[in-house]
């Protein structure tokens, strides 16, 4: 069957016009679903950081009063205690990955983008996608509620290892837990809204995987297709594939906290004068349920942002992506390795250590797909005509920071380093360097890049370079120094970093990431004036402003209409012709490029 | 800014990385000297990943601000340089492997690999080394213990209590170390009636093996020993063995850090074996390394390095007579 027969008539159908709350909040268009994630992953950005800046400030200043709490903290003479610290970088962790993150890439930009750059009018699953955002909510609201329950919201790290996470008081005891203040109903809520987010994240990948396997405009093929819709792809299956994993996962510890199963926790356990009756359970089987996802979501949480940042690259440098081949094999093979690594997560954990050598070997070559990337985005501006645009910009920060975080990877996956700087400030340097200077540079080039296609606004271009050039500054400032305070032996997780000899030395650094952090906290609002600003004053954007290939670029407004395309495009080839054609340098997937072809009709 | 501006901006953030890392050990932001046998192999396989990526560092940022510097466009519709045109005179011996993408793409690919391979396989031994021969040296008879010193560490809430052997019992164990087998009894898998508890202090002396028997009664801890390159979580419901064992004074480094205070009636650490006068960089913290709850940031205890087995003796005396007096007499 033919998948744009039927599609043609959902297209007529598309032009009635649909009221306010069809069109813009139970909206089935991919387009608003996207921009929809869009939104509260930006409203979630703005609660994760100034979570993070929260922890900054105390990491800072230990024996201050913290500034606008601290008249709720009178009786700890306006300091702010130990465990809302550790519930703190619990929440920033939580909410930046699972309502941050994933949202922005997945969410946001794969529901954007896959439709229009396969050349399809919407989604295989419109109603399933409309679920996917709104099985959100209640994980919105219980997240946002555990902050206000007794004991306050989850504190157990966004790991949530048991037993600290998973104990729970006897029958009657009440929902507090006995290990920590944070681990009582905050625990229950924060387990309750990933299980939510979970279902959301399965729903779209199932419809993501199916909509690029079947939908396709005729003459994409597969290796027509650009490389965001490759890494969108294969995150999809990586999603299909480990989310059950947590999932089950999460019901187990849902389970040992609340009818007082003990999958999690062992015999003879003692908190206290109290001792749980049961046991028989085992914690370090939380900890590979919980790695054999998080570890793929590693993946997850990077892999789209190459992909967009590759079509950014390519596009900007007037060049075909280099290796472009190579580029999806190498993603195929960060995918399949990713599954096979989580152990590296655990190599003091306990396990056999033997166990260790076979994931760390794994790890080591894992390093290597990530390096031929580099190595061919490099080859993709080399010799190019390179258009410093914010998004190109955005997109070159994140190639040279990524390799930061690539390689401060190879000193945590040699086991006997490891032993030295697990859990220290090293690990939190890289997983920032990956995190925050490569996928959420990712994202900041792709809204750049997008936002034309998706208002029919232009963000203004200055602004983005000052907002650039401070985050890129600042972004070195507080995240660069975690490597030497990490070295230095600074341990993560704790709020009085005075506590301990070797620590100690580290408290200048600290203050001078702290400051860098406040800066680049502020330096975001930049970002959120241009955005909001351009959403309604921007210049009105053409078609296809950066005279990129791909098929969102073909439809016939700026931003298309529910349906996306007037008539079905078919397309020519792959999706990197630039600078092989006649009079001009780029040649759309819907041109016949053969060198023939007059200026193109924008 | 100017086009070629932004590779300036890329270069200069870049260097400062680099010079910023390559300064922190004269500006004290670097491991604390490692006092273990297990800190030669880890910091050497440290300096090595270092060397490794430093060099990768500086080459692929130098290319990339190259690049830009070299490739930075007006914003207007110009050719690149296409795929067959010559390359720079510099680039002359590689001219054959640029012109061919599949080749440079094999050649990016195998010598990392083989980089990295190297890598995985310099550090299988140290591993074995730490952590292998930890169960090895639990699970063996007595010949191969032999006359190690033996503590039990149960970790909780927020403190490292320690178990040592009784003095009746430790005279035993010096006393047998040429017949082996004699030393070896339960101590360390099982309580017994006469050990003597300590909180937060764990003592040994230079250049003797110490196996320490890992459990926690509540939640996950580590058990961190940042300058001697030990680190272990302990696992609730289970048994966990760690081995080390301090420099040797007689070749590599007096380790010893502790002394009898007269005034304070007890064994203070932090003592530089060559001045006798305190040193912070003599002090040898014991942080727990996972989060274990509200106090875990100051869950910290310290090790004590006697001289020989005779202080350590001496300090084990005072604190069984310490803990009876606590305890009452059994």
């Amino acid at each position: 069957m033919d998948p744009h027969a039927s599609h043609g008539t959902e297209h007529a159908h598309a032009h009635h016009e649909l009221s306010f709350i069809r069109k813009y909040i139970f909206s089935e268009d991919h387009k608003i679903i996207g921009i929809q994630f869009l939104f509260t992953s930006i409203i979630f950005l703005g609660l994760g950081g100034i979570l993070a800046l929260l922890v900054r400030i105390q990491l800072a200043w230990p024996h201050a009063e913290i500034p606008f709490l601290s008249e709720q903290f009178r009786d700890n003479g306006g300091r702010m205690p130990e465990s809302f610290y550790n519930m703190l970088f619990t929440m920033h962790a939580s909410v930046m990955i699972f309502f941050v993150i994933i949202p922005f890439l997945t969410g946001a930009f794969g529901n954007f983008t896959i439709p229009l750059m396969i050349g399809a009018p919407d989604m295989a699953f419109p109603k399933l996608n409309m679920m996917s955002y709104w099985v959100l909510w209640p994980a919105f609201v219980l997240i946002s509620l555990s902050f206000f329950v007794d004991g306050g919201a989850a504190a157990s790290g966004w790991t949530a290892y048991p037993t600290l996470s998973a104990v729970a008081m006897p029958a009657g005891g009440g929902l507090n837990s006995p290990a920590a203040p944070g681990s009582g109903l905050g625990q229950i809520l924060w387990l309750s809204s990933l299980l939510c987010v979970g279902v959301g994240s399965m729903m779209g990948s199932v419809n993501y995987i199916t909509t690029i396997i079947n939908m396709r405009a005729p003459g994409m093929t597969l290796y027509r297709m650009p490389m965001t819709i490759w890494a969108m792809f294969i995150t999809a299956i990586l999603q299909a594939f480990a989310l059950p994993v947590l999932t089950v996962a999460l019901i187990l510890q849902l389970l040992d906290k609340t009818i007082g199963t003990t999958f999690f926790l062992p015999d003879g356990l003692a908190f206290g004068n109290w001792s749980p009756e049961v046991g028989g359970g085992q914690p370090l089987l939380w900890q590979h349920l919980f790695w054999f996802y998080s570890h793929p979501a590693v993946y997850i949480m990077i892999l789209p942002a190459m992909g967009m940042v590759s079509d950014i690259v390519s596009t900007f440098s007037r060049r075909p992506l280099f290796g472009y081949r190579a580029m999806i094999y190498s993603i195929a093979g960060i995918a399949g390795l990713g599954f096979i690594v989580w152990g590296h997560h655990m190599f003091q954990s306990g396990m056999d250590p033997r166990l260790g050598t076979g994931f760390m070997i794994a790890t080591m070559m894992i390093a290597l797909p990530s390096a031929v990337k580099v190595f061919n985005w490099m080859g993709t501006i080399f010799r190019g005509n390179l258009q410093f645009t914010t998004p190109m910009l955005f997109a070159l920060g994140f190639v040279s920071l990524f390799i930061i975080g690539g390689l401060s990877g190879i000193f945590m996956a040699a086991t006997p380093v490891d032993i030295y700087i697990h859990d220290t400030y090293f690990i939190v340097a890289h997983i920032h360097y990956v995190l925050f200077t490569s996928s959420l540079f990712g994202i900041f080039a792709a809204i750049y890049y997008w936002f034309p296609k998706m208002f029919g606004r232009m963000m203004n271009d200055n602004l983005g370079k000052v907002h650039f050039t401070l985050t890129f500054i600042f972004g070195n400032c507080t995240f660069f120094p975690m490597h030497m305070v990490g070295v230095m032996g600074l341990r993560r997780r704790i709020p009085d970093v005075t506590a301990g000899v070797l620590e100690n030395n580290t408290l200048a650094l600290n203050q001078f990431m702290s400051i860098s952090a406040l800066i680049l906290g502020t330096v975001q609002l930049i970002f959120l004036f241009n955005f909001l600003y351009s959403l309604f004053f921007g210049p009105k954007a053409t078609r296809n402003p950066w005279n990129a290939n791909t098929l969102e670029w073909t439809t016939g407004d700026p931003v298309p209409g529910h349906g996306n395309f007037d008539t079905v495009p078919i397309v020519h080839h792959g999706p990197y012709v630039y600078g092989e054609f006649g009079a001009k340098d780029s040649c759309l997937q819907t041109e016949k490029g053969d060198g023939t072809m007059a200026a193109p009709a924008h | 800014m100017s086009n070629k501006g932004w590779s300036v901006l890329f270069g200069v953030v870049m260097a400062a990385c680099f010079i910023g890392f390559g300064i922190s050990p004269w500006m004290g932001w670097w491991m604390p000297d490692g006092i273990s046998t297990h800190a030669a192999d880890v910091d050497f396989l440290f300096y090595v990943i270092l060397y490794i990526t430093a060099f990768f560092f500086v080459l692929t940022e130098a290319l990339i601000v190259l690049f830009m510097w070299n490739y930075a466009g007006t914003g207007e519709v110009k050719h690149p340089v296409s795929e067959t045109a010559e390359f720079p005179g510099y680039l002359k011996p590689l001219t054959g492997i640029l012109h061919d993408q599949h080749r440079i793409e094999m050649a990016w690919t195998f010598i990392p690999a083989v980089i990295l391979l190297y890598i995985a396989f310099a550090q299988v031994s140290a591993w074995a080394n730490i952590k292998y021969e930890s169960r090895k040296k639990a699970g063996q008879d007595a010949s191969q213990i032999g006359g190690s010193l033996q503590i039990g560490v149960s970790a909780r809430q927020f403190e490292w209590r320690m178990r040592y052997p009784s003095v009746e019992r430790f005279d035993k164990w010096i006393k047998n170390q040429s017949d082996p087998t004699a030393a070896f009894d339960s101590f360390g898998k099982m309580p017994q009636v006469d050990d003597v508890y300590v909180v937060n202090e764990l003592h040994i002396w230079q250049h003797h093996q110490v196996v320490v028997y890992l459990t926690t009664r509540d939640v996950l801890h580590s058990f961190n020993l940042p300058n001697f390159r030990v680190k272990q979580d302990a696992l609730p419901g289970k048994m966990i063995p760690v081995w080390f064992r301090t420099l040797d004074p007689a070749k590599q480094k007096k380790t010893k850090n502790t002394k009898w205070n007269e005034a304070k009636k007890r064994y203070i650490d932090g003592i530089n074996p060559e001045t006798g006068k305190e040193d912070p960089n003599y002090i040898y913290d014991i942080p727990c390394a996972e989060l274990c709850g509200w106090g875990h940031y100051r869950m910290i205890g310290r090790v004590y390095v006697h001289e020989n087995h005779a202080e350590f003796r001496d300090w084990l005396e005072k604190a069984q007579a310490n803990y009876l007096k606590r305890t009452g007499d059994r």
